[in-house]
């Protein structure tokens, strides 16, 4: 009975944690973005088909976040054989509000993947589309767009990459 | 008899985290207004004996004027600058909406500074998530 009970609680605690994975499943088709780069140029999701993506959902006014992108930065350079080959990318789309803000941020960090934002901070289209409800969160998509790994963070991330990608040559 | 322990100790775990992080902040619990009672004044156009600031990245909130992040110096001094010739009597809200309250850096150098001017009616408003999930969808008034 006193199992039970502590089952109940622990499920109730570990619920809350997750609350934001209510919307986006695992498995189901990612919803499109289509945002602009620094440059202006407006670059879809759906245009990396055939590629294992990772979005990462990020700001610079968001501490967290900017210490991950060190992170995402060595995933990157690690795996570039992949990138060059079209096997691999990563959509970072910002949730910052000013430009300069966001353009500093992925010069300081030396970013040289994908970068896209509306610049509308919390009101983005996009926070609404992924239910986003905190950052930093990140989902991982296959070849054909699909959902397979949802805010994995540090060496679960790396680990997740390293075997999926392994497993396809 | 061990399971019941345990429980015990999650707890003690999860409150005695809460209380040490009440403590330590520079408002008191009762300077935290609650985003209903806001979004409600600013329908009812009773803001007129209010100012409302934003110290984060963007000013959301419809009327709020944006000062900037407050973990920025620049913005602390533009803060200041602001409230120079404000009555200290006013009732003062400052919000930010990046984070939850404890990975937020704009709240507390922001209300440090209000308390430190000796604002007496500095207020918080308690977006304990974010500006998202607290103020944006539940379809409090926004600024455009």
């Amino acid at each position: 009975m006193k199992l039970k009970f502590c089952f109940i609680v622990l499920l109730i605690i570990t619920g809350s944690l997750h609350a934001q994975d209510e919307i986006l499943k695992i498995g189901q088709p990612a919803p499109e973005i289509s945002l602009p780069d620094l440059n202006g140029n407006t670059t879809t999701l759906s245009s990396l088909k055939g590629k294992l993506v990772l979005i990462d959902f990020w700001a610079t006014w968001c501490a967290p976040c900017v210490k991950e992108q060190p992170e995402l930065k060595a995933i990157y350079d690690k795996h570039r054989n992949q990138v060059k080959a079209e096997k691999f990318e990563i959509l970072g789309v910002s949730l910052d509000k000013s430009k300069e803000h966001w353009q500093k941020g992925v010069a300081r960090f030396k970013i040289n993947w994908l970068q896209l934002s509306d610049l509308k901070y919390w009101k983005s289209q996009v926070a609404k589309d992924y239910a986003i409800t905190e950052l930093p969160f990140n989902v991982l998509i296959d070849e054909q767009g699909k959902i397979i790994a949802i805010n994995l963070h540090g060496a679960a991330l790396q680990n997740f990459i390293n075997n999926y990608l392994s497993h396809q040559k | 008899m061990r399971h019941v322990i345990f429980l015990f100790f999650i707890v003690l775990t999860f409150n005695s985290g809460l209380f040490a992080q009440q403590s330590q902040e520079p408002w008191s619990s009762s300077q935290l207004i609650e985003p209903a009672t806001l979004a409600s004044k600013i329908n009812l156009n009773q803001t007129g004996n209010l100012l409302i600031l934003s110290v984060g990245p963007d000013a959301v909130i419809k009327g709020s004027v944006g000062i900037g992040s407050a973990k920025e110096q620049a913005n602390v001094k533009k803060l200041k600058s602001y409230l120079k010739n404000i009555s200290k009597d006013k009732e003062v809200i400052i919000y930010c909406g990046c984070c939850p309250f404890d990975k937020c850096p704009n709240i507390r150098p922001a209300f440090k500074t209000l308390n430190d001017m000796g604002f007496k009616n500095a207020k918080l408003l308690n977006l304990s998530k974010n500006i998202k999930a607290n103020w944006i969808d539940k379809n409090y008034p926004t600024s455009d």
